[in-house]
């Protein structure tokens, strides 16, 4: 029944409101941040109203962060290289990994199939700080600590799993008969791969890449422990503005900024796809 | 049960987007008391809106529902005493087939045993006996589709709604279903409406057709008055299988009687009609559409009768069906029983009176039919 | 040897077993339509042809080459599929020219084949479309014309006009026989409506439990049906069934006793009546009125006493449901202007059947031929 009073659509109105505000705030809050001076943070009462000032971004961009007990050197331009080094490089090994595993998967019957897509699932399921003990250890042996090899390495942990289930699921949508279709029409089971199913399977890659380049953005636990700040992410590099005198909240304020940056950025250009592909998923086409 | 009157019943929807959609469009109906009523079109039509206005799902955006006289627009679907099968079947799936069907009954306090005796006889209608005891979920889906309707025409109701409900039906039980529903309703003077976009169906069970396109009754009769004298080219060319053969064509009155120049796909002659009968209110040069329906036409070579060349021929048991190429037209015949011809042959196809069917050019309006000159 | 033989074809999924011992033969140009029940195994049956699936045990030869265990590309078989199954992301062009651009045929050669077919479907205006924007008639054609366009050997069509509406399907029987002549290939079809297995089978082979329960010409079988499985497959009224009894050159069905026309040994039987071998005419008294009805000369006819209980027109024929004095249901149909006269409610009248026009089985359903030995 499609009736709906006016009080309805006043109270409908107002919760989105109030769930909108309380998810955005923070966000706001922090953009504020970025532009007031430390001072200007901690005032109390806080006030909306202040002297902006771009002394943040300046001093994350030159790398100089002067504060009452002296300058201090900050990478963060550094960092922010890292974090796009070891993203991108894991979201594109975890592709090349992932796409054809998650076909097999998808299309092909084997013993302990299903087995071994959940136990790469299951990587997932342990907190990462149980497994980095170990692997910190392994790694101090194995010269991989402190390389963008070893991070990778590690950061498939995150992607991998991601990358095979979403795409998997793509795979398994499209009807098989289209990919009979091309077989008969003459072509190997490789060809019908590349020029069917992946093309087909597209939004699926696309949300996929989004997601597991997200998580691999954000992580800051392997990171923090497997690498020295030359190798650091944003993540951990934020940590440098915890200073013996102080926090400096506004450079933490833009360093997030400029850190959510590219993945919101990334974000808004593949929305098109993200949702296409999440509702697609579910429909057989 | 009752007299259902829909007088000038519209239904906008508004959509979130865009201009809001004209659904149904002014429909007007008088539905007499056991009168058996299918309304017919292809999806989007507006026949399932209409139908959801009658049960009281969908508000009437504007005009009045009457049921045996009582006003019903306002009221709550509980309230209307309408019975209503669905398309999507929605069975409760916890209750047994036999709890689904007698689930009103039930409702009302009607004594178990005459419950029973009831469920079973219309299972045994609709064969679906061995269902009784098994939930829905573990049937198929024609079986719960026939639990469906079962549980609609066990009710004691105003007005039966049946939402497509022979569409799942096993094609073996198909016709004997059909006959079994229709001599159940007429006896029991059951007031239905039903929705189907299947125009067998529709002629098949319905006393009257309301044919339905765009949200406007297109021509509401008798499936023989929807034979026989379309009101329209499109009501022409839905009902029917095969559909009617319609051709583009030019009203020829130089001689006596009427003659007809049809013409093929590239506006140039293909073949000629002519009949001696004197037809008022044709003029001489007007471009019409020509229709003929398929088994209304004859193999044989009496007078009048015009050459073609067999291009298709097939015979399904108790009827053939043979396509002939006219001149560059494509023209269909039915005959009954088995009819020989060989692909390729040279065939005379008779063209009576009560064959013909003419239709404006410009707005699709019936202009003449055959069957009214000839009777 | 047959273009195409499939010989003692099993197929298993899980524990079901789909096909069991499935035989075929079919010529070189020949159209064979697979025709049977839902659930037969005549999709699996095509999937074993083209090399989707394999077999449990048994063989597929085509053109004398053994193929059962080939891979589907290395087989000469295009299929249309009952979905279409056209590639979404490619236009009615690429989807139709895919087959010859996967044996490297050149790009001009593939432009002229393209067209030829398209031509023939008569979807050239659509070509430049990806699926998607194409109606559901012209999506069942660009598919029909990727499996032509390869101009294969063997031609699978698994039940293509499945998914079109009634219009669509009703015209696609007509031109498919001369679209299929034009290719002169080796076409199995498949489907569930038997209007399509006789108007398009040169051959029409009945696949039931497993294995083809007759393989024959469409009028042969319709006519001269080997079981009642298959004769209930046949005909919209299907076949009535009434329990009879043989004795002494007769048999008794509907109160009424029939001659035989050749020797049968004495028992119970089953008898089929086609729908369209009953005449119906109704008793003066009902409404409606006597129907005047010219039931031929010299035909031995038999007339059972009927209750007309309901009149559901069909397109050509209209069905009548007819109850006998013992309860006994029969569906007769008679012409719609026959139709026309009869009343809305119930009316009494008199079935005629004539004893040539009945189908004598076993009470197991087995065909019982007069003059047979038993």
């Amino acid at each position: 029944m499609e009736r709906q009073t006016t009080t309805g659509r006043v109270v409908r109105v107002m919760l989105l409101t109030l769930v909108g505000l309380f998810f955005l705030f923070p966000i706001f809050w922090v953009l504020l941040m970025s532009f007031q001076t430390n001072q200007d943070i901690l005032r109390i009462p806080p006030s909306i109203f202040f002297e902006p000032t771009l002394g943040n971004y300046k001093a994350l961009i030159s790398g100089r962060l002067e504060s009452t007990a002296g300058v201090l050197e900050i990478r963060f331009m550094n960092n922010l290289m890292n974090s796009v080094i070891l993203a991108v490089s894991s979201v594109a090994l975890s592709l090349l990994l992932g796409i054809p595993a998650a076909y097999a998967f998808a299309r092909f019957k084997f013993r302990l199939g299903e087995d071994i897509a959940f136990t790469l699932l299951s990587f997932r399921f342990a907190p990462p700080l149980l497994v980095l003990l170990p692997l910190a250890i392994y790694f101090q042996q194995m010269g991989l600590i402190d390389t963008y090899i070893g991070l990778i390495w590690v950061y498939q942990l995150i992607t991998l799993p991601l990358i095979l289930w979403i795409v998997r699921g793509y795979f398994e949508d499209i009807s098989e008969d289209i990919e009979h279709a091309y077989r008969l029409d003459g072509n190997g089971w490789f060809k019908t791969f590349l020029h069917i199913a992946i093309p087909l399977a597209k939004p699926g890659i696309a949300a996929a890449t989004l997601l597991s380049f997200i998580f691999a953005w954000n992580n800051f636990v392997f990171a923090l422990i497997l690498a020295s700040a030359d190798k650091q992410p944003v993540t951990v590099g934020a940590l440098a503005f915890v200073t013996a005198s102080g926090i400096q909240y506004g450079q933490i304020a833009a360093s997030i900024v400029l850190s959510v940056t590219p993945t919101l950025l990334l974000a808004l250009y593949a929305q098109r796809y993200l949702v296409e592909g999440l509702s697609l998923g579910a429909v057989k086409g | 049960m009752a007299t259902l009157t829909l007088d000038s019943v519209s239904k906008v929807y508004k959509a979130a987007r865009g201009k809001p959609v004209l659904a149904v469009d002014a429909v007007d109906m008088a539905v007499a008391d056991g009168e058996i009523i299918g309304l017919l079109g292809s999806s989007g039509c507006g026949k399932t809106s209409t139908l959801r206005m009658i049960a009281g799902f969908e508000d009437v955006t504007s005009g009045h529902i009457e049921v045996g006289g009582r006003m019903i627009d306002n009221l709550l679907p509980a309230e209307r005493n309408i019975a209503m099968a669905f398309e999507g079947y929605a069975l409760y799936p916890p209750l047994r087939v036999r709890d689904n069907i007698g689930f009103a009954l039930l409702r009302d306090r009607q004594p178990r045993a005459e419950v029973k005796r009831q469920v079973e006889e219309i299972a045994e209608l609709l064969e679906i006996v061995p269902a009784l005891d098994r939930y829905p979920p573990t049937i198929s889906a024609g079986q719960q589709q026939r639990t469906s309707l079962a549980r609609a025409l066990i009710r004691k109701a105003d007005v039966f709604l049946l939402d497509e409900p022979m569409s799942q039906l096993e094609p073996q039980l198909r016709a004997v279903l059909r006959a079994r529903i229709k001599d159940w309703l007429i006896t029991r003077k059951m007031t239905t409406v039903f929705v189907t976009h299947d125009q067998t169906e529709a002629i098949a069970l319905a006393d009257r057709i309301a044919v339905m396109e765009e949200g406007v009754l297109q021509q509401f009769a008798s499936p023989d008055e929807l034979k026989e004298r379309p009101a329209n080219l499109f009501v022409a060319s839905f009902i029917g299988e095969p559909p009617m053969n319609l051709f583009e064509a030019r009203v020829d009155r130089s001689r006596s009687g009427l003659g007809l120049a049809v013409l093929d796909a590239g506006g140039r002659p293909a073949f000629e009609l002519r009949f001696p009968a004197e037809i008022a209110g044709l003029a001489d040069g007007a471009r019409v559409h020509l229709g003929m329906r398929p088994h209304r036409l004859r193999l044989g070579d009496r007078a009048g009768a015009v050459q073609g060349i067999v291009t298709s021929h097939s015979w399904l048991g108790d009827q053939t069906h043979v396509g002939v190429e006219i001149g560059g037209t494509e023209c269909i015949i039915v005959a009954e029983g088995e009819v020989p011809a060989r692909l390729g042959a040279q065939i005379a196809v008779e063209v009576p009176l009560r064959a013909v069917h003419l239709f404006d050019a410009e707005d699709g309006r019936a202009l003449f039919h055959g069957a009214e000159a000839a009777s | 040897m047959s273009y195409l033989v499939l010989d003692k074809l099993k197929k298993r999924f899980k524990n079901e077993i789909v096909l069991d011992g499935a035989s075929l033969d079919v010529e070189r140009g020949e159209t064979v339509v697979v025709f049977g029940p839902s659930g037969c195994g005549k999709t699996v049956l095509l999937r074993l042809i083209a090399g989707i699936n394999e077999p449990d045990s048994g063989t597929v030869h085509i053109a004398g080459q053994e193929v059962t265990y080939l891979a589907p590309e290395h087989r000469d078989v295009g299929m249309a599929f009952q979905n279409f199954a056209l590639y979404p992301h490619l236009s009615a062009f690429d989807n139709i020219a895919s087959p010859l651009s996967a044996r490297g045929v050149g790009r001009a050669e593939i432009e002229r084949r393209v067209h030829e077919v398209a031509g023939l479907l008569k979807i050239d205006h659509v070509l430049h479309h990806l699926p998607k924007a194409l109606s559901n008639g012209q999506k069942q054609r660009t598919s029909l014309g990727r499996a032509l366009a390869g101009n294969p050997g063997v031609l699978l069509l698994d039940d293509p006009l499945r998914n079109v509406d009634a219009k669509l399907r009703y015209e696609m029987r007509l031109e498919l026989p001369r679209v299929l002549k034009a290719f002169e290939t080796t076409v199995i079809y498949v489907t569930q409506d038997y209007k399509e297995a006789m108007a398009l089978g040169d051959r029409v082979a009945v696949l039931m439990g497993g294995g083809f329960r007759q393989v024959d010409r469409p009028a042969a079988i319709y006519k001269d049906p080997d079981g009642t499985d298959v004769a209930r497959l046949f005909g919209d009224p299907t076949v009535n069934l009434v329990p009879g009894e043989i004795r002494e050159g007769a048999v008794t069905a509907l109160g009424a006793r029939f001659p035989l026309a050749g020797r049968l040994a004495d028992g119970a039987c089953q008898v089929a009546i086609r729908p369209e071998s009953i005449t119906v005419t109704l008793d003066a008294a009902s409404p409606g009125g006597a129907m005047p009805i010219d039931l031929g000369i010299g035909e031995t006819t038999h007339a059972v006493p009927v209750e007309l209980d309901a009149v559901t027109p069909l397109n050509v024929r209209a069905v009548m449901l007819l109850r006998t004095v013992d309860g006994r249901e029969l569906l007769a149909t008679c012409s719609e202007d026959e139709a026309s006269r009869l009343p809305r409610g119930h009316g009494q009248g008199q079935a005629h059947i004539r004893a040539a026009d009945l189908l004598l089985f076993d009470p197991g359903g087995r065909r019982l031929r007069p003059g047979e030995r038993q």
